[in-house]
């Protein structure tokens, strides 16, 4: 259920990297739950806005704050809140695929049997089960994305970040995890921020879409509900026009 | 009835046989051992030996002069472990504290271009101890090797490992425990493999001009009486420990580096 207090506020952010000038003047709300599209075309300014969210990047300009707390500084109040699935995998190569999820955990102190009684129930959840203890370099991509995926949920956070999670994977996995993932996101009912280039993942999975335009600005808005949903040629004939 | 000439296959797996690696080691050995027999024939015995002579002397050595092989190889080993916990420890903290670094790096590459037998007759001076001496000779000279190569191993370290681990928002401690430390270990284990040889080359030197008992001291005392078989004797000996050595290392390293894999160049 959607409440009116937002759990990511960006308010008139900027952000600029020497004389480029990445995000623009960029306002928008997450609410608790909902699940965020920001679609764009390559250097839109999307990644930027996700290292805003999970704090690895400052604003040079306005006000980012994740649960009421800046993600750029106060570490400790938002430890275990962001679970981030980033483009590549970036499973570490000397842990296998259960330890790799367990990454999380171990840093939020869970103690160690239950944090692999956790781990094992997520990699179930992802279809990973009977990859546990196998190393990266021994699953294909798809699989990784999947426990990497698993790695940003099990630890329980308030909000999840999809960073383009599918784009490096083949068409057929890539439709097959995005499927799985939607499913996923929606029982767990976690807000959700994901990025994408393509239109289809969107209108999957958000509530509620924001196409960017360079340098990060939202140049449309579309809140979709089933209805909406129905009709995917319009919605993506109107994104397009816009990302044109 | 089809006949099959069965001498090409044959060929390949004696040829696949002789370049395989598990082989290579006692072939070359074999090979060193026949030059050395043959050198022994045209030489006098106090220019080359030959390989029984030697063999019976390196019996000799490891029968009566057991202390200073083994107060060779414990120096070693304690300077080689202190080396690497003292060198590590400086290549991290180069990597993690960022003012320290350009003035411990600056530091320790000025001490990779003392030479080795500066530091050998500084310490002759500095330490009356002579274990203290080689103690002092083995870590100016190890250290640097493990201080730099665990700094470039951090700093080769893929940003997207640090910012994915960087997301839970951990300690500094974890981040070390959990992120740095299982990535350096392949570093620390390729410095051991590297430098065992040279460090086995420069305690014998140490002990030749700053010690009385050890493998160097005993090799200076036979070159200096014209025994050649002791000579020998005892370059087999540190030839072999360090074979050992390496092999041990190289078990560590399959061991604990189960998780990589190999790459094999066609």
């Amino acid at each position: 259920m959607l409440t009116d207090k937002p759990i990511i506020k960006i308010q008139n952010v900027s952000c600029k990297f020497g004389d480029f000038l990445a995000v623009d003047d960029l306002s928008f709300e997450v609410r608790p739950s909902e699940i965020v599209a920001l679609v764009g075309k390559t250097g839109a300014g999307k990644s930027t806005v996700l290292n805003l969210v999970m704090g690895s990047l400052r604003p040079t300009q306005g006000q980012v704050q994740v649960e009421g707390f800046d993600p750029a500084s106060s570490s400790p109040e938002l430890r275990g809140k962001i679970g981030v699935s980033f483009q590549n995998d970036r499973l570490l190569p000397w842990r296998t695929a259960i330890e790799n999820v367990e990454i999380g955990m171990q840093i939020l102190k869970v103690p160690p049997d239950k944090s692999a009684q956790q781990a094992a129930d997520w990699l179930g959840r992802v279809k990973m089960e009977t990859a546990r203890d196998k190393y990266p370099h021994e699953l294909s991509g798809g699989m990784r994305q999947r426990v990497s995926l698993a790695r940003a949920l099990v630890i329980d956070p308030a909000i999840l970040l999809l960073d383009e999670s599918f784009s490096q994977l083949d068409p057929v996995t890539s439709v097959e995890l995005r499927k799985d993932v939607a499913a996923l996101v929606r029982s767990v009912r976690k807000t959700c921020l994901f990025i994408t280039h393509r239109i289809e993942d969107a209108i999957e999975m958000a509530d509620r879409i924001l196409v960017l335009a360079p340098p990060a600005r939202i140049a449309l808005e579309l809140a979709l509900d089933d209805q909406a949903r129905r009709n995917p040629g319009s919605l993506r004939e109107q994104i397009e026009k816009v990302m044109q | 009835m089809t006949v099959t000439s069965n001498a090409e296959p044959a060929r390949r797996r004696r040829l696949a046989l002789l370049s395989g690696e598990r082989w290579a080691t006692p072939i070359t050995v074999l090979g060193l051992v026949a030059v050395v027999q043959i050198a022994s024939m045209i030489a006098p015995p106090y220019i080359m030996p030959s390989p029984l002579t030697i063999l019976e002397t390196l019996y000799g050595v490891l029968t009566t002069e057991t202390l200073d092989v083994v107060a060779t190889l414990v120096r070693l080993l304690i300077a080689l472990a202190c080396s690497l916990v003292i060198g590590t420890l400086l290549g991290v903290i180069m990597a993690m504290v960022s003012p320290v670094r350009p003035y411990l790096r600056a530091l320790i590459v000025i001490d990779t271009g003392i030479p080795a037998v500066s530091w050998i007759l500084v310490a002759v001076f500095w330490f009356k101890n002579p274990e203290h001496r080689i103690f002092f000779i083995l870590l100016v000279i190890l250290v640097p090797f493990y201080a730099l190569n665990i700094l470039d191993g951090i700093r080769a370290m893929p940003k997207d490992w640090v910012e994915m681990y960087e997301s839970f928002r951990p300690s500094r401690w974890q981040v070390f425990r959990y992120l740095i430390y299982p990535h350096i270990v392949p570093y620390i284990l390729m410095t051991t493999k590297s430098v065992f040889g040279y460090a086995t080359r420069m305690i014998i030197f140490a002990e030749l001009i700053g010690a009385a008992v050890g493998a160097g001291a005993r090799m200076g005392m036979a070159q200096a009486t014209f025994h050649m078989d002791a000579v020998l004797a005892w370059t087999v000996l540190l030839v072999a420990f360090t074979l050992v050595a390496q092999y041990s290392v190289e078990l560590l390293e399959r061991r604990m580096l189960k998780w990589r894999p190999e790459a094999e160049l066609r």
